[in-house]
């Protein structure tokens, strides 16, 4: 059932490997959610993680970031342990599927994004001086530079997920995690969000792990793509495997998102 | 001022600022993190615990106090564990406890005034020992929102990122509930039982009324509160009414007079409007 392609990499030193997972299975309530997971990313690759509603997806990103014991398999990020990742955040952005927030919250961008350096401001100490420019410099870096007073839930839907990128990106951050950070956004929001993600890995070597349904995003933005639901059923470049039977497979339907979106080779019809 | 002649008096503005200033924290958590009627649940267990202690023979607010801490780890828990909802375990919890309470009352046959005190409150109550603990646990309550503030409103905005950012989150979130139990039970013996819940809310709603930033809206909660306790005890030795009650009725006073002058939905800002077009 799993089919594993690895990427020819070029004849250039390889790159270190941010993230491995190695066999991971993961059971929630009895139930077995993910079974033998496993692929690399590395560093300054945009990684999309594609996979039917309730593939596990979302456990997966829990699982690397520590917040879920595998019951198998072992996963490292930036060769460690989740237990050892505990102590060494700052180095992984994460932005969730939704930010379940009150819009009446009285915070405003500014105080969102020092949430971000919570844990490397440390428990009982107040933000210093590299803190508010840490993060003075990642508001203007998703472009929200002269918003950062007002309050969260006064900004559009579009600027508020570039206010939780900001979030992500100011610690030392070398590793994004996003959950579906499009979902809900309108196509220019969506757009925008990407390019502006896309400049941000270029500039800053980020390596990225982006859950998403939108195939169409991946096709353009990703270096490779995995495929889950349950177990591994791809993992290859976009152009290789965007078109297969075996993605059709796994999310056990006929589906013609592909449509119209650039892919030459459309070998699934 | 002659108020101040009193004993008693004394103690109750004493004390009342206290509890004034306590609440009003805690209320800026209760309320940006909804838990309201986690407040109310906490707040009506305590007649569980009073009872025992009544029954029993040691201190009622002593035993509120184990009584309502125990309530709130077990709302934390249940509701952490995914098995239930958190207000479906304080509605499960806060009735509960209030029949246990009723029933041992009415086996020990120990209902008098003194229960009554408990429920709604009295200036009368407060003694120089119930202020010594006010103050001692009052600063274990304060050093725990300061020391973890910045947790605390991150847990409060977004729990799974917070979680994921590796911070201490359960025991912000435990820590958070025993500091709402302490509070509760601090300040049964001027608003009691029943009118608690009101102190845990209604500062924090004005602030929020008032601003968009939380720095002020814990500036507008600690001054609404504060406020509200000193004017109700004034207007409740003067006249002769239950304190608990009139704070509460102050409060809910300052409250509406916030909502009109809000930035957000007031009237002002609606004349304002009218007479810009």
């Amino acid at each position: 059932m799993r089919e594993c392609r690895v990427t020819e990499f070029f004849s250039a030193p390889p790159p270190r490997q941010v993230i491995v997972v190695e066999g991971v299975g993961v059971s929630l309530g009895g139930h077995s959610v993910l079974e033998n997971i496993s692929f690399t990313l590395d560093e300054g690759t945009f990684l999309g993680v594609i996979g039917p509603n309730g593939a596990g997806k979302t456990t997966l990103v829990r699982a690397i970031l520590g917040l879920i014991k595998p019951d198998e398999g072992s996963i490292s990020v930036m060769g460690m342990s989740p237990e050892e990742l505990k102590h060494e955040l700052h180095h992984i952005g994460y932005m969730p599927q939704q930010v379940l927030f009150d819009p009446l919250f009285p915070v405003s961008v500014y105080d969102v994004v020092m949430m971000g350096r919570t844990c490397c401001i440390g428990v009982l100490r107040f933000a210093s001086r590299d803190d508010r420019e840490a993060v003075m410099k990642s508001i203007e870096a998703v472009g929200l530079k002269g918003l950062e007073k007002r309050p969260i839930g006064e900004l559009s839907g579009g600027q508020q997920k570039r206010a939780f990128l900001a979030r992500a990106l100011c610690l030392e951050t070398r590793i994004l995690i996003l959950d579906e950070p499009t979902a809900g956004l309108d196509i220019e929001a969506q757009e925008n969000f990407m390019s502006l993600l896309n400049r941000l890995k270029e500039e800053l070597g980020l390596s990225i792990v982006f859950i998403s349904h939108d195939v169409s995003v991946l096709a353009r933005f990703a270096d490779e793509i995995i495929c889950i639901n349950r177990t591994m059923h791809l993992h290859g470049r976009p152009e290789d495997i965007l078109g297969s039977e075996r993605l059709k497979e796994a999310y056990r339907c006929e589906f013609d998102f592909l449509a119209g979106i650039g892919i030459s080779d459309r070998s699934a019809d | 001022m002659r108020m101040l002649a009193y004993g008693f008096a004394q103690r109750a503005l004493v004390g009342g600022v206290l509890i004034a200033i306590l609440c009003s924290m805690i209320s800026f958590f209760v309320v940006v993190r909804r838990l309201a009627f986690v407040g109310m649940g906490i707040s009506h267990a305590a007649f569980g615990g009073v009872a025992i202690g009544l029954v029993i023979g040691i201190n009622p607010i002593l035993a509120a106090g184990f009584f309502c801490v125990l309530v709130a780890m077990g709302i934390g828990w249940f509701s952490r564990k995914g098995y239930l909802h958190e207000d479906t375990v304080i509605g499960i919890l806060f009735a509960t406890a209030m029949a246990f309470g009723v029933l041992l009352v009415s086996i020990a046959d120990v209902y008098n005034l003194d229960l009554m005190s408990y429920l709604f409150g009295s200036i009368l109550a407060m003694n120089w020992v119930d202020i010594i603990v006010l103050a001692v646990l009052g600063a274990l309550v304060t050093s725990f929102l300061a020391l973890f503030f910045k947790e605390l409103l991150f847990f409060s905005f977004d729990e799974e990122t917070a979680t994921a950012s590796g911070l201490p989150i359960r025991f912000v979130y435990y820590g958070l509930l025993i500091a709402i139990a302490l509070t509760i039970v601090v300040s049964i013996k001027l608003v009691g039982i029943i009118l608690v819940s009101a102190l845990l809310v209604i500062p924090g709603a004005t602030g929020v009324q008032l601003s968009k930033n939380y720095r002020s809206v814990l500036v507008i909660s600690l001054l609404t509160g504060v406020v509200s306790v000193v004017l109700g005890l004034y207007l409740s030795f003067w006249y002769d009414i239950p304190s608990g009650a009139t704070i509460v009725l102050v409060l809910f006073a300052i409250f509406l007079m916030a909502m009109a002058l809000s930035p957000r939905r007031g009237y002002i800002q609606r004349l304002r409007y009218k007479a810009a077009e």
